[in-house]
């Protein structure tokens, strides 16, 4: 294998790691917060990206983006104020089941929307094209992506540790009871992660759109490997799930490159030899 | 526990009933889907409803034991019986390595943890196109006849093959009944209630689970290997979370915990999915509204409603 | 180990993080007796618990139990050795009746090999047997069928300790069985308590002095994780350092 090759696997897997990350921290945030896995984050994503390229389409790619980000986080918004909310006294597993729920019906509504064809979305003519890179050449708007995903998981994470609502966040994280005895709104705080990590999703979905195009089933196909970011890296652990994100996304793209036909299992295989050889996650602690 | 016997008589007159009735009521194809995933449904019940664990990759088992099936069936012309406790026997120590490591984490980790292994088995079986098929599935599963002595009898026609099953059914639900019967019944329970209370009073809590799970996934199995020669061919959905899902649903829309909500879950989902689909395209918007209002507002299943339906009527019958 | 101590802890601790629960704690009880342990709220009785029934692993010390040492045992093995305990916040099984609860408890003990649990749940009449009689004996005969969630605060209290009994101890350790109950269930689980003594070594936690000081006979004060006096009841009224740190004299 060639180093243009193993340079673009490797740019790749980070662009791809890069989303997984930015993916991972949504719902990471919701994981700790909420202690619920939502199954509804791959759809979310799905329509992040499908919202893009209607909304491009007055609003230009920047203001495209911009809805994508909006409309999902109002819908996570909904879904968490309408459904998820009534099952916080049941169970967990139960709003696992909810967001289950949500996702088929997510899912077929897309269909409806916009049809089962794949779609194809070119990325914004001034960022189109390739650069080089030495190494290798590669497309101008995946770099960006990379630097945006980046940053964007930056962002969050700065956030969620350095402000005082990212605070208030980790506090509710860590002890809901209290965080409410002390008198913060956490029905409101619970409402705004959910707002917040789904909106994450579609803005991943709007981003990447031009990337990998879109299916209906496009949100069903990443939402297990969101999963495998989150296990992996650790319950609640936003260090963890950005670490982790990346190193799926990595490891995906090398194995891409080195052997195909393993590359979706070798994920998984890594994310069983992480819990086996680390329980609590790479960066977890309970 | 303590339930009347003349209920349980009652029950299972119902079931000897419907099993007779059903392949006139659906075609026969469809009836014995309903029986085979209310084995897996059963199965998702035990681990789920009774020990409550929620695992979102049954598939597993159930694609393993399907596709050891067939190649047993294609490349060795195995029997019928061979390949039926093969089947089993595959889901159950699939389920005792899986569940081994799945059960050192609980809640969510679980669950994701089911979920990542169908996923890998499932990615595996797709890029295997020379064992599995791949997407297109394996191809050329006989339907060999059940061997009793000297007796060699045919299941080539769909109503033939809908007895059989019924029969195995009958069998599995039996054995299932015992095993809820038993104190692994009480035990599982007592587990899902309480764990840290049932390894107070001496039960090693890891150990039942693990135990549960393995259990669980020779039905699976089991239900895995009659559904491989339902069509003469292994879909690769067999051992995709699509099925696990589908599981997952017959079980909530059922009644978890309760023996026959199952059965009532499978019979509802194959019904809605045959009568359904026809109509709409996107019929999965149904199930997955169905889901939803019974999460949110029926939890106990399709069991629950009949039960609040009988207290009604009980209740009007008394004013009257 | 001495004679006679069915129980002995050697400089049990248990920190948690910066946190030291529990400090270098030697207790121990005499086979037979009713032994307990008191201390202000947070003074880490029922860590001291968790310690010894193997909830939690200690930091630093060692348990023996009938002289075998038990540390760090993980809680579902000693039941089996004859130690059992009841629980500070009511830990039972909600959604199974009164009877399962104690029939799963009971059977724990009295588990055949791998073939025998083929046979169904009625077929255990020793089972049922001791279920039912202990059942009777915390007073839940009338409500054997009810789910433990219907029960009132003192009936599940009550549930506590019978599952408790069912593991059919030699030592039983009581975490605060009168915790929120009204005066005449008090009185109730105190005569439950004291008709156990004597068939089983007890070790209680308690808050209440007036039942502390009229059934014990001997008594551990702890204070900040520390074991601060030890002795009989007349001991450790008249005990200035107990005084100070706790009693005040009254109540």
């Amino acid at each position: 294998m060639n180093l243009a090759l193993l340079g673009g696997a490797v740019l790749n897997g980070l662009v791809t790691g890069m989303l997984y990350a930015l993916m991972g921290v949504g719902l990471s945030l919701i994981l700790g917060l909420l202690n619920i896995p939502n199954f509804a984050h791959g759809v979310l994503y799905a329509i992040g990206a499908y919202v893009l390229v209607s909304a491009s389409k007055a609003f230009g790619f920047l203001g495209g983006a911009v809805a994508a980000l909006a409309v999902v986080a109002v819908l996570g918004a909904l879904i968490e104020w309408g459904g998820v909310r009534r099952l916080y006294r049941v169970h967990p597993d139960y709003i696992l089941l909810l967001t289950f729920g949500l996702s088929l019906i997510l899912t077929e509504a897309i269909i409806l929307v916009w049809g089962p064809v794949g779609i194809t979305f070119q990325p914004p003519a001034l960022l189109a094209g390739a650069v080089d890179l030495g190494v290798t050449t590669y497309p101008k708007y995946r770099l960006l992506v990379m630097v945006v995903t980046g940053a964007l998981v930056l962002a969050c994470y700065l956030f969620v540790t350095r402000t005082r609502w990212g605070a208030i966040i980790r506090a509710g994280i860590e002890d809901k009871d209290m965080a409410a005895a002390l008198g913060i709104n956490i029905r409101r705080v619970f409402t705004l992660t959910f707002a917040a990590g789904t909106g994450l999703a579609g803005l991943g979905g709007a981003l990447m759109a031009p990337v990998r195009g879109l299916l209906p089933t496009m949100g069903l196909d990443i939402l297990p490997f969101a999963f495998v970011v989150v296990v992996l890296g650790g319950l609640g652990s936003l260090p963890g799930a950005i670490l982790a994100g990346l190193l799926v996304g990595v490891v995906q793209s090398l194995m891409t490159a080195i052997w195909a036909p393993g590359a979706d299992a070798s994920v998984f295989a890594l994310m069983t030899l992480g819990i086996i050889a680390r329980p609590q996650g790479l960066l977890g602690q309970r | 526990m303590l339930e009347g016997r003349r209920g349980a008589v009652v029950r299972v007159a119902l079931l000897l009933a419907a099993i007779v009735v059903l392949p006139l009521v659906v075609r026969p194809v469809v009836a014995s889907e309903i029986w085979i995933f209310s084995i897996a449904a059963m199965a998702l019940n035990l681990i789920f409803g009774y020990t409550g664990m929620l695992s979102f990759g049954q598939a597993t088992f159930f694609g393993l034991a399907a596709y050891t099936a067939g190649l047993l069936m294609i490349h060795w012309q195995a029997p019928l019986l061979v390949v039926l406790a093969a089947g089993t026997l595959v889901g159950a120590l699939a389920a005792a390595l899986i569940g081994y490591v799945c059960i050192q984490r609980v809640g969510v980790y679980f669950i994701m943890l089911t979920f990542g292994f169908n996923q890998m088995f499932y990615f595996i079986a797709y890029k295997w196109t020379s064992l599995t098929g791949g997407d297109d599935g394996l191809p050329g599963i006989p339907r060999p006849p059940l061997a009793l002595g000297p007796l060699g009898i045919r299941l080539d026609t769909s109503v033939r093959y809908y007895v059989f099953v019924a029969a195995v059914f009958l069998l599995a639900f039996y054995a299932m009944k015992r095993v809820v019967d038993s104190p692994l019944g009480v035990i599982f329970q007592s587990i899902r209630e309480n764990p840290g209370r049932a390894a107070a009073v001496g039960y090693d809590v890891k150990r039942y689970k693990w135990l549960a799970f393995t259990i669980a996934g020779g039905f699976t199995g089991l239900a895995g290997v009659l559904y491989s020669m339902m069509f003469g061919i292994v879909p690769l959905e067999s051992i995709s979370w699509i099925i696990s899902g589908d599981i997952v649903f017959m079980v909530l829309i059922g009644g978890i915990g309760n023996l026959y909500g199952p059965l009532l879950g499978a019979a509802a989902f194959k019904w809605l999915s045959e009568t359904v689909s026809i109509v709409w395209e996107r019929w999965p918007l149904i199930l997955g509204v169905a889901l939803v209002l019974v999460v949110l507002f029926l939890r106990g299943g399709l069991v629950e409603a009949f039960a609040r339906l009988r207290e009604a009527t009980a209740g009007r019958g008394a004013e009257a | 180990m001495k004679d006679g101590g069915i129980l002995r802890t050697e400089g049990l601790t248990r920190d948690f993080g910066a946190l030291r629960a529990v400090n270098a704690v030697g207790l121990e009880v005499r086979a037979g007796t009713l032994h307990s342990v008191i201390g202000p709220n947070g003074s880490g009785k029922t860590t001291l618990f968790n310690l010894i029934s193997g909830e939690i692993p200690p930091t630093g010390g060692r348990v023996w139990f009938e002289g075998r040492d038990v540390t760090g045992l993980p809680s579902h093995r000693l039941p089996h050795l004859g130690l059992a305990r009841c629980f500070q916040r009511t830990n039972v099984f909600p959604k199974l009746s009164v009877y399962e609860n104690v029939w799963v408890a009971a059977f724990s003990r009295r588990r055949p090999g791998a073939l025998g649990f083929v046979r169904r749940t009625t077929e255990f009449a020793e089972v049922d047997a001791e279920a039912r009689r202990i059942v009777d004996e915390v007073g839940l005969t009338h409500k054997v069928a009810a789910r433990a969630e219907t029960l009132s605060h003192g009936q599940q209290r009550a549930l506590e300790v019978g599952l408790t009994l069912a593991s059919s101890p030699r030592l039983v350790l009581l975490d605060e069985p009168t915790q929120g109950l009204a005066p005449e269930a008090t009185q109730q689980m105190t005569r439950l308590v004291q008709s156990l003594a004597g068939r089983y070594t007890i070790l209680l936690i308690e808050h209440k002095m007036r039942i502390v000081m009229s059934i014990s006979d001997r008594i551990s004060v702890m204070a900040f994780g520390e074991l601060i006096a030890e002795g009989t009841p007349d001991e450790v009224r008249e005990n200035r350092v107990v005084q100070r740190a706790y009693l005040g004299g009254r109540r």
